[in-house]
C-alpha cells in the first residue's frame, strides 16, 4: 500500500499546494490536512510542514503553531518513528517543539532559527549541500553523499542561533544535514543568505526521522521552475529539488 | 434621521459645514443631491454620496475619457466592468482559461503611513481578482519615489516603509511578486505613486460577476471577514483631494490597516466556497469591500443587478460599540468580501467560514454574516436601531456622473522644445557607462525585490532580475504560461507627456515579447494631478490619447485600469504625468521562455530596432545635464514588424536570450544580460561591442546609439543561425549585429575593456543604501 501523507496547514501557512504536488509526483498519497481536521493526523504514515506564516510568526516563526493540537499529533508520530518533514516555517515549527535538533524537552528548543542577520525577508535562489552520511537521516538516505539540491530561500527568519554549547551538540551530534552551497558545491559565506550559524540549512534529530530545511526546494522541482538549466524535454516533469521528496518518498517505501 | 442641512444655506455657509464634516462633495453636487431626494439628506446619506461621487469611484472627471480606449479584441474574455479584466490564455481539456488581472493605485495612503498604505494596496487589489472568482497566481509593484538621498528624508522614510509593507502582505498571502519597477525623482517628492497589478486564474464557466444575479430578489446579503471598525473612515474622498499637510493626523485615519494573515485564511476559505458553489452549479453574486465600505459595495452589487438593497446596519460585525451609523456604513475597513446568496445555501457558506476555516478564532470579532437582502424596489434603505438612517433612489446613488473640465488641445501640449539646441558633445562612451549604470533609475532593483516572495506557490518560471518581464506557469500540468511586465517612464513624460504614455504602452508589450510571450492585453494606471487644472487635466486627455493611440496601432486591447487623481501637495507640487501600464503575456509552452542571461561565449549579438538621435527624457542626458532633445516619434509599422520579427525568430527556436531595450540603452542592457553570469557556479562570460558606427546608422550619433532608451531588443544568437536570423527579418526590420559574446569576463566597448565585476559592483550598489 502507498505511503500516506499529510501536508499540514495551520492559520497563515501558505505553501500547502505546490509542497502536495511535489510529495504527490513522487508517488505518495498525499492529503492537506487542516487545522480543523487536526483528529484525522493519527491516520497517516508521515507528516510534511509546508512554508508559511502560522499564526502570524507571532512571538518567533513557528513558536505559537508548535502549541497548535496539530502539533500533539505530530510529537506523538515523532516519537513513535514517523517521519517527519518541516520546510522553511514547517522547519521552524519543528524546531520550536524541539524535535530538532532534538537534544532537549519537547517544546524546549536548544536552538532557534530567528531573523535573518540582513533583518529583513530574503528570497534567493540557494543550494541545499548535504553534510551528514546520507543514511544518518531517514530522509536523506536514499541521497548521494554531499548531494546538492537547488532551492529557494524565501524567509525573514532562517538564521541559525544557540548557544556555542548547543553548537557543539548539533555538529558533535550528527544533526547539521544542510548547510548552503553554490551551484558548484562550493561552501562559503556568500553562498549563506542569513548570517546561519554554521552555514545551517537543514537540521536533523538524534534518530534521523525528522528533517528540518529552510530553503524551499519544491519551489525548484520541476523542469520549468529553472529555463536556464534546462536538459529534458518534458517542462512539466518533477526535477532539480524533487532529488529531496524522492529520497522522502523512498524511506517510506522502506518503512 | 439626523439630516445634513443643505436647503436654506448659503454657498459659503454650505462649503464651510461640508470642510467640517470633513466631505469632499463640492456645493453644487450637495444641492443636487438634496433637490433629487426632495430635503436635506441625511449624515450617513451625505457621506454615501460623498465616498460614491469621489473620483475614486465615479471616475466623474475621467470616465468618458477612458471611453475612448480600445477594450475589444479576440484575447478579451471580459472588458472593463467589473473590479478586474479578463484576459483568454489558452484551452487545457476543453475549458477555456482566463488570467484576470486588475491594477490599482494607493499613492495617497502611501505617502501618509506608507507601510501600512502599500500593504493594504496589495490587499485591496488581491481582493478585485479574487471576487471574480479566480484564484490569485501572482503581483506586481510599480513604485514612484522621490529623492532618497537623505536618510533623515520622509522620502526615504517612504520608499523603505512601501517595500516592508508590499513585502509583509504579498509574502505572508503566498502570492509571487513577478514584476515591477521603480523611479525616484523629486516630482515625486510630496507625493509617491504606489501601483499594484494582480493576476489570476479562472476557467471561463466558473467566472463569478459582481452583480446580483437575474431572479435574485430576496436573496441574502452576505458580509464576511474582519470587524468593521472606524479604520479607513472616509478613505474614498481622501484619495480625491489634494494631500494637506495640516491635515495629517485626519489623512492617517482615513488609511486602512492590513491584516495579511486574516487574509491568507479568508482567501483559502473562500477558495473552498467556490469549490462548493461550483459543484452545485449555483451563480451568485461577489465583490470586494472597497471605497464606499459596506454601502458602496452592496449598493453596486445590487444596482448592477437591477436591484435594490436593504442592509441592516446593526446585523455587521463591528470591533466597538456604539459606532456611528456613517463609519460602520461607508468605513474602509480592509479584508471584508460581500456575498449576494440564495437563502438555502448561505448556511453552508457561512459554516466553511466560520466554522470550517474558524474566522472568529483567526481574528476578534471577524466572520461571515448576514447584513441584508436584495429588493426589487431600486432604492438602498440602510437602517440602524429603529431608524432608516439612508434611503435613496440606488440609480442615483451609484449611476454615472460627469465633471466637464476645461482642457488645451493637443497642438498646445507642452513638450521639451525640439528647436532648442542639444548637444551632446565628445564623450567617452565607457567612462559614461559606469555613470549610466549606477544612475538611480538604471541600478540594480535586487535590494528592494530580494524581499519579496518571488517563487511561492512553485509556478515561478523567470523571478524578477532575470528578464524583463516575469513569467508563470500557474496550471497544473500544463505547459501554458503567463508574462507580466510594468512600464512608464517619468523622466520621459517630463519631455512630452502624449508621446511618454504611447512608449509606456510599447515596452510594456516588448518587455513581454522579450520572454517569448504573445502580447495578450494590458492594464492602465493613470496617475496624475489635480484635474481642475487646466495643465494636469490636459496631460491626462493627452495621455489617454497616447495610451489608446499605441494599444490601438499594437492591437492590445484594455481590459481593467484604474485613475488616481489629486496626485500633488498642497504647496502645488504635482508628480510627473504618470500612466503606468501593465501587459499579460501568454505562452503556449514554456519550454519556448526566453530569458536575458548570456548563455554561450562566441554568439552573435544583435539590435533588433534602429538607434535614434533624440533622446528625450534618458538617464544619459540627465547625466549630461542636457534636455535630450524631443522624444522621438513612435514608427509603429517598423515596431510590429520588429515584434513579429522577435516572435518568428523566438519560436524558431534562434534567440538563446534577450533584452527588451530599457533605462540605460543598449550598452546597460547588454551589461545586465552578463551580470548573472557572474555569480558563482556559472560560466563568467564577457561581451565585445562593435563601435557605434558600425551599426548605429547614418547620422546617428555615437553616444545617442549606446545609450538612447527608445527602444529595440538585444538578441544573442548562435553564429551559425545569424544567416537564418537576418533572413527572415522582413523589409521593415532593421536587424544590425552589434558584437559577439565572450569568454573573459570583459565588456570591450569604445576602445575600452572594462572589467564586468567592477561594473556590476557599480550598478549593484546604489539602492543598497537606500534598502540595506
Amino acid at each position: 500500500m502507498r505511503a500516506k501523507v499529510a501536508v499540514l496547514v495551520f492559520p497563515g501557512t501558505n505553501s500547502e499546494i505546490e509542497t502536495w504536488r511535489i510529495c504527490r509526483d513522487v508517488g505518495l498519497d498525499t492529503h492537506v490536512v487542516h487545522w480543523s481536521q487536526a483528529a484525522s493526523l493519527p491516520n497517516y504514515d508521515a507528516y510534511v510542514l509546508p512554508g508559511g506564516f502560522a499564526y502570524e510568526d507571532r512571538v518567533r516563526a513557528g513558536a505559537i503553531p508548535a502549541h497548535d493540537p496539530m502539533m500533539d499529533y505530530v510529537i506523538e508520530g515523532a516519537q513513535s518513528g514517523k517521519l517527519v518533514l518541516g520546510v522553511c516555517n514547517g522547519a521552524q515549527i519543528v524546531l520550536e517543539a524541539g524535535l530538532v535538533p532534538g537534544t532537549g524537552a519537547v517544546r524546549k528548543p536548544t536552538a532557534a532559527f530567528t531573523r535573518n542577520a540582513a533583518a529583513h525577508f530574503v528570497c534567493k535562489h540557494v543550494y541545499l549541500k548535504l553534510t551528514i552520511p546520507p543514511e544518518r537521516c531517514a530522509i536523506t538516505a536514499a541521497l548521494s553523499p554531499h548531494a546538492l539540491i537547488p532551492a529557494w530561500a524565501a524567509h525573514g527568519e532562517g538564521r541559525l542561533a544557540a548557544t556555542d554549547e548547543h553548537l557543539r551538540e548539533i555538529t558533535d551530534g550528527g544533526h547539521l544535514a544542510f548547510v548552503y552551497a553554490h551551484a558548484d558545491g562550493s561552501v562559503d559565506e556568500r553562498a549563506v543568505p542569513n548570517g546561519s550559524a554554521l552555514g545551517c540549512a537543514g537540521l536533523t534529530n538524534r534518530e534521523g526521522n525528522v528533517l528540518a530545511i529552510m530553503p524551499h526546494p519544491e519551489r525548484d522541482a520541476w523542469n520549468y521552475n529553472h529555463p536556464d538549466r534546462r536538459q529534458t524535454d518534458n517542462i512539466l516533469a518533477p526535477s532539480g529539488g524533487v532529488m529531496l521528496f524522492a529520497a522522502f518518498a523512498q524511506a517510506l517505501e522502506r518503512l | 434621521m439626523r439630516s445634513f442641512p443643505v436647503n436654506g444655506l448659503s454657498d459659503d455657509e454650505l462649503r464651510a459645514q461640508a470642510a467640517r464634516t470633513g466631505l469632499a462633495l463640492r456645493v453644487d453636487e450637495l444641492r443636487r443631491i438634496a433637490e433629487r431626494l426632495g430635503r436635506d439628506p441625511s449624515i450617513v446619506e451625505a457621506h454615501a454620496f460623498d465616498a460614491q461621487w469621489s473620483e475614486h469611484c465615479s471616475y466623474k472627471s475621467s470616465r468618458h475619457l477612458l471611453r475612448k480606449l480600445p477594450t475589444e479584441g479576440p484575447t478579451v474574455m471580459q472588458g472593463p466592468a467589473e473590479d478586474a479584466g479578463i484576459l483568454h490564455l489558452g484551452e487545457v481539456h476543453g475549458s477555456r482559461w482566463g488570467v484576470v488581472i486588475a491594477h490599482e493605485s494607493h499613492n495617497h495612503p502611501s505617502q501618509v503611513v506608507p507601510f501600512e498604505g502599500a500593504a493594504t494596496g496589495v490587499g485591496g487589489i488581491v481582493r478585485d481578482v479574487l471576487c471574480m472568482g479566480a484564484e490569485v497566481i501572482a503581483i506586481a509593484d510599480p513604485l514612484r519615489f522621490g529623492r532618497v538621498e537623505d536618510p533623515e528624508s520622509h522620502q526615504r522614510y517612504v520608499a523603505q516603509g512601501v517595500v516592508d509593507g508590499i513585502a509583509a502582505y504579498g509574502n505572508a498571502i503566498g502570492i509571487p511578486n513577478i514584476a515591477g519597477d521603480a523611479y525616484f525623482d523629486e516630482r515625486f517628492d510630496d507625493n509617491c505613486l504606489v501601483n499594484v497589478v494582480a493576476l489570476g486564474l479562472i476557467r471561463e464557466q466558473d467566472i463569478i460577476h459582481s452583480a446580483a444575479p437575474p431572479g435574485s430578489e430576496g436573496w441574502d446579503i452576505v458580509l464576511v471577514g474582519k470587524a468593521t471598525d472606524t479604520s479607513g473612515f472616509g478613505g474614498a474622498a481622501f484619495s480625491s483631494v489634494t494631500l494637506d499637510e495640516a491635515d495629517e493626523d485626519a489623512n492617517k485615519g482615513a488609511v486602512q490597516v492590513p491584516d495579511p494573515f486574516l487574509k491568507n485564511v479568508i482567501m483559502r476559505a473562500t477558495y473552498r466556497v467556490f469549490e462548493y458553489l461550483r459543484e452545485r452549479k449555483i451563480t451568485v453574486g461577489f465583490k470586494d469591500l472597497g471605497a464606499g465600505g459596506i454601502m458602496g459595495c452592496s449598493a453596486e452589487i445590487c444596482s448592477s443587478g437591477g436591484y435594490g438593497a436593504i442592509v441592516d446596519l446593526d446585523d455587521v460585525n463591528t470591533a466597538m460599540k456604539n459606532m456611528p451609523p456613517e463609519v460602520i456604513a461607508v468605513g474602509e475597513t480592509q479584508e471584508r468580501l460581500c456575498w449576494v446568496l440564495p437563502g438555502e445555501v448561505t448556511p453552508d457558506v457561512l459554516r466553511i467560514y466560520n466554522e470550517e476555516f474558524s474566522l472568529p478564532q483567526i481574528a476578534r470579532g471577524a466572520c461571515a454574516t448576514v447584513i441584508g437582502a436584495v429588493q426589487g424596489e431600486k432604492r438602498y434603505v440602510l437602517r440602524h436601531g429603529d431608524e432608516i438612517v439612508m434611503d435613496v433612489p440606488i440609480d442615483f446613488l451609484t449611476g454615472s456622473i460627469r465633471d466637464e473640465l476645461p482642457v488645451r488641445p493637443m497642438s498646445e501640449r507642452k513638450v521639451t522644445d525640439p528647436a532648442r539646441r542639444y548637444v551632446v558633445g565628445e564623450h567617452d562612451a565607457a567612462q559614461l557607462l559606469v555613470r549610466v549604470l549606477e544612475h538611480r533609475d538604471v541600478c540594480s532593483r535586487e535590494p528592494m525585490y530580494v524581499r519579496y516572495d518571488g517563487a511561492v506557490r512553485g509556478t515561478t518560471v523567470i523571478p524578477r532580475g532575470y528578464a524583463s518581464a516575469g513569467v508563470i506557469a500557474p496550471i497544473m500540468g500544463s505547459p501554458l504560461g503567463v508574462a507580466l511586465a510594468v512600464a512608464g517612464n517619468p523622466r520621459m513624460s517630463k519631455a512630452d507627456p502624449y508621446l511618454a504614455a504611447a512608449y509606456a504602452v510599447l515596452e510594456a508589450v516588448r518587455k513581454v515579447v522579450s520572454v517569448g510571450a504573445r502580447p495578450l492585453g494590458l492594464t492602465d494606471c493613470l496617475n496624475f494631478g489635480n484635474p481642475q487644472n487646466i495643465e494636469h487635466y490636459s496631460e491626462l486627455v493627452h495621455a489617454i490619447d497616447g495610451i489608446g493611440a499605441a494599444a490601438r496601432e499594437l492591437g492590445t486591447p484594455y481590459v481593467s485600469g484604474n485613475v488616481s487623481l489629486y496626485n500633488e501637495s498642497k504647496t502645488g507640487n504635482a508628480i510627473s504625468a504618470s500612466p503606468i501600464i501593465a501587459c499579460v503575456g501568454g505562452i503556449d509552452d514554456v519550454s519556448n521562455v526566453v530569458t536575458a542571461t548570456l548563455k554561450h561565449a562566441g554568439s552573435a549579438l544583435f539590435l533588433l530596432g534602429r538607434p535614434q538621435n533624440a533622446v528625450g527624457g534618458a538617464a544619459f542626458a540627465e547625466l549630461l545635464e542636457q534636455t535630450g532633445g524631443p522624444v522621438p516619434p513612435i514608427d509603429y509599422e517598423r515596431a510590429i514588424a520588429e515584434i513579429a520579427f522577435f516572435r518568428a525568430a523566438a519560436d524558431a527556436g534562434f534567440i538563446r536570450s534577450a533584452r527588451s531595450v530599457g533605462n540605460g540603452g543598449v550598452l546597460a542592457t547588454l551589461a545586465q544580460m552578463a551580470f548573472p553570469t557572474l555569480q558563482p557556479g556559472h560560466k563568467p562570460l564577457g561581451l565585445n561591442v562593435l563601435p557605434a558606427r558600425a551599426w548605429a546608422g547614418d547620422g546617428v550619433g555615437e553616444i545617442e546609439a549606446y545609450f538612447g532608451e527608445c527602444g529595440g531588443f538585444v538578441i544573442e544568437a548562435s553564429g551559425e543561425d545569424a544567416q537564418a536570423l537576418a533572413s527572415i527579418a522582413a523589409e521593415h526590420v532593421v536587424l544590425m549585429r552589434i558584437g559577439e559574446v565572450t569568454s573573459n569576463c570583459v565588456m570591450r566597448v569604445a576602445g575600452a575593456a572594462l572589467d564586468l565585476r567592477t561594473l556590476y559592483d557599480r550598478w549593484s550598489k546604489p539602492l543598497t543604501e537606500v534598502y540595506p
